[in-house]
């Protein structure tokens, strides 16, 4: 135990590593995209006066090291600052609503999306070269190439245009809220689904196959166990880890980078915001967005290595005594 | 058990579509709310509002006056009557029992500041040099206003139309709550506004004017993508979806329910610069000029026909004003254009690019038509196409030749100033024309309209000459469901909702 605790604190420390060299490299990428942002607030026929003035009242003269300083120890108590077009909005009142919504999205899909692909790639991994292997196969493969606007595009004109059972739009009618109308979630889900399925269920599908061929599952079916047990009891539990790795891989772009997705459902989430940011260019709302996917994405990453290593002793220990 | 488990997840699977299905739910509620799907604002605080997000500002603001849309005269709002002498004294009187949405009295006190706000170099404001004409500003008591201007203008009373001359209490602070509670004396009340996602009107209970406004709220989404407002037209999520392209006008046409109306025309300046080459040769814009076929361009852009729909010439006036005089069309002719360049100097032909708006409407459609045309004559046009916001903050003001959309002026003498004066902020050809410059300043300055009539001839001849740009005027394309009846909008691109219905 002591061991896994020496891991975790070692991440952590590593994640906090991670986030400060993000962090600068977040500010200075988005430092050097053209354009000045007191111009860009104040538009083409502002004075130069107006500018200058505006530079000043906003720090923006001030050298970049100390811009990014106010920036980071602002980020460290949790303060975002304020967002270009909103002056006296705090980013804190627009981002978290929308991380909020996109939380929910991220929910749907992974209850939707794990079991159905870990159960259909156990399936096929068992019924190797059978039909159902190769019936399983195929709609992974031809899910996995259709991008997400298209099975999106598909699923819109199914559902919302030929069927009417979900709107055609995930947008969240005014002064409601997203529980009220959790029917808005589900196509986006389902496009987010139809993405996932191929790659979760072909993995589960070939550790499961070279589980089921390594000689102790051989072994416990030679002696006779019933081949059942043989494959939820033990070959199941090993043929996880590769899938559990690329789901926790996921993870981060799942809660946080569903620009495209968003987009186009029109879904309330974050990465449609960070698209909106990008697109009236306000930066430090992208600024905000893009350090709290790395956020999430490290913080994933890290919540997978610790799972794995716990699932699989032959990490741990190895991790432990380097 | 260990059977029934897959079982089970599978059931589970499938059953939460269903816990969610439900298809369209509706709102039961007996209120009227017309919903309108817009882009995302940028900026809202009048002043420096960049124009985007009509609906709202314009349902929450107000104006001393406004244009009829069916008459197209001055319609009394905020002012209930004014006089001029000979333009450079002007006498408003005031509506009186008018409150502010923060239940403040609106006097001339709340005018005077709206002015003199335009001058405050803290802020930026759009109407600036408009303005600085202002030399005084009387308040002799709480509902009249005087303004003494330094010269003669005229035509002074139609700025006071211009969209970031609503009025504003001089009680409120609009530097730090103008983006986030915008307060006017408008038709309708800030009721919630989500940054970036949302925003709830509701009726003013207090409005001046009575039985207005007809519905109880205004829903607005802001929406970045086109393409997904319209999808909520079409579901009925939405009722009103403005800046529609000619490309989902078509579609939209067949779709029983929804109709595409067309306030009024805007135009889209092809601006040749005139300080950069080539275009610094006026036979190089005659050259181009020469290789336009107008009728092409309506077809190409809109889909429609010249003189219907689509209206084009070589001059800042819109075909549809008073000031406009008809010249006659050039026609095409390529052996002339090729002629032209040979004698400015590129008997090989040029090659220039042209920058312009790719997400705004017609904008592409227009530079590839430009491109095609006057490719036989010479010209070598490379398209640079950007997002509207990345090409007016980067490129427009500081390239040799462009296209960018330019609303029109109930008063064409206000774009005049801006637009193609020595030093004019959005002088965008560089035009530095002492003629020019002379006959824009007799227009503003002329007290009899038949003058100024005769100078705007005079201007539209030199412009047709030596003029650097070609106006072609395209329709403003707002998608509406049926149901929704009186949408208003006239040429100052403000939607009047107070007078809009639902059937």
């Amino acid at each position: 135990m002591n061991r896994t605790a020496s891991i975790i604190i070692r991440r952590l420390g590593s994640l906090l590593a991670t986030l400060v060299i993000m962090s600068f490299i977040i500010f200075m990428l988005v430092e050097i995209m053209p354009g000045d942002v007191a111009q860009m607030i104040l538009g083409q026929s502002a004075t130069e006066e107006a500018v200058t003035a505006l530079r000043e009242a906003r720090g923006l003269n001030d050298p970049v090291l100390q811009r990014y300083g106010r920036w980071i120890a602002g980020v460290v108590v949790g303060d975002l600052g304020d967002s270009v077009y909103m002056q006296g909005v705090a980013i804190n009142s627009i981002l978290w609503r929308r991380v909020g919504h996109s939380m929910v999205l991220a929910l749907t899909a992974f209850l939707m999306f794990v079991p159905l692909s870990i159960f259909f790639g156990v399936l096929a991994g068992v019924k190797e070269k059978k039909p159902t292997d190769s019936i399983v196969s195929f709609f992974g493969l031809a899910t996995m190439a259709l991008p997400e606007f298209v099975s999106g595009v598909i699923l819109i004109s199914v559902f919302a245009v030929q069927l009417n059972w979900f709107p055609i739009v995930s947008v969240i009618p005014i002064g409601e809220s997203l529980f009220q109308n959790l029917n808005i979630v589900v196509l986006p889900a389902l496009s987010i689904t139809m993405v996932m399925f191929g790659y979760i269920s072909r993995m589960q599908r070939s550790s499961m196959i070279q589980v089921m061929n390594s000689d102790y599952v051989r072994a416990a079916i030679l002696k006779g166990m019933p081949r059942k047990y043989v494959i939820f009891r033990h070959a199941l539990k090993n043929a996880l880890l590769p899938t559990i790795t690329i789901i926790g891989m996921n993870m981060g772009w799942l809660f946080g980078g569903l620009v495209v997705v968003e987009t186009l459902f029109g879904f309330p989430g974050m990465g449609s915001l960070l698209m909106t940011a990008i697109k009236t260019r306000d930066v430090p709302l992208i600024e905000a967005c893009v350090l709290l996917i790395t956020v999430i994405y490290s913080l994933s990453t890290m919540v997978t290595d610790i799972m794995y290593s716990y699932l699989n002793p032959r990490i741990r220990f190895q991790g432990g005594q380097r | 058990m260990k059977r029934t488990l897959p079982i089970v997840l599978l059931m589970l699977i499938l059953a939460v579509p269903t816990v969610f299905a439900g298809g369209n739910k509706e709102a039961a509620s007996t209120e009227k709310a017309i919903r309108i799907a817009e882009q995302v604002p940028g900026l809202i605080t009048p002043g420096v509002w960049d124009g985007q997000a009509f609906s709202m500002n314009s349902s929450i603001y107000e104006y001393l006056i406004e244009i009829n849309t069916e008459t197209g005269a001055l319609d009394p709002i905020l002012a209930t009557s004014w006089k001029t002498d000979d333009g450079s004294t002007w006498e408003f009187a005031l509506r009186k029992n008018v409150k502010f949405h923060d239940g403040s009295d609106f006097t001339a006190a709340d005018v005077k500041y709206t002015i003199e706000r335009t001058q405050d170099p803290s802020i930026g404001h759009l109407k600036k040099q408009d303005f600085a004409v202002v030399q005084s500003i009387e308040t002799p008591d709480p509902h009249t206003v005087i303004i003494h201007l330094s010269e003669p203008r005229p035509t002074f009373i139609y700025q006071l139309t211009d969209y970031n001359m609503c009025i504003l209490s001089s009680d409120y602070n609009y530097a730090s709550l103008g983006e986030s509670k915008p307060m006017g004396t408008g038709p309708f009340v800030m009721q919630q506004l989500i940054p970036k996602e949302s925003a709830s009107l509701a009726r003013n209970t207090n409005y001046w004017a009575p039985n207005l406004p007809k519905v109880d709220k205004l829903l607005i989404y802001f929406v970045a993508d086109i393409d997904a407002s319209i999808s909520m037209l079409e579901s009925d999520r939405v009722d009103v979806v403005p800046f529609v392209t000619p490309v989902i006008k078509n579609r939209l046409d067949k779709v029983e329910g929804i109709k595409v109306i067309s306030p009024y025309q805007e135009q889209r300046f092809v601006a040749m610069v005139t300080d950069m080459k080539p275009f610094d040769d006026n036979r190089v814009r005659l050259a181009l000029k020469y290789s336009m076929d107008p009728q092409i361009i309506a077809k190409s852009v809109a889909q429609m026909d010249l003189n219907d729909g689509v209206y084009y010439n070589e001059t800042p006036i819109m075909n549809m004003l008073a000031e406009y005089k008809e010249l006659p069309l050039r026609g095409r002719n390529v052996a002339k254009a090729k002629s032209l360049l040979a004698e400015a100097g590129y008997p090989n032909g040029v090659t220039v690019e042209l920058y312009y708006a790719s997400d705004h409407p017609f904008g592409k459609e227009l530079a590839q038509t430009i491109q095609e045309l006057a490719a036989p004559a010479g010209f070598d046009i490379e398209l640079k196409g950007y997002t509207r916001d990345i090409y007016l903050s980067q490129y427009w003001l500081n390239v040799p030749f462009s296209i960018t959309g330019w609303g029109g002026r109930i008063d064409p003498s206000m774009l005049l100033a801006l637009a193609f004066k020595s030093g004019g902020a959005w002088n965008e050809s560089h035009l530095s024309n002492p003629a020019v410059d002379a006959l824009i300043n007799k227009i503003s300055a002329e007290a009899d309209a038949e003058k100024r009539t005769g100078y705007y001839h005079e201007l539209q001849e030199l412009f047709y000459e030596e003029g650097s740009l070609l106006n072609v005027q395209v329709p403003y394309l707002v998608a509406i469901n049926e149901k929704i009846v009186d949408y208003k909008q006239p040429l100052t691109m403000l939607p009047q909702y107070k007078y809009t219905d639902i059937k």
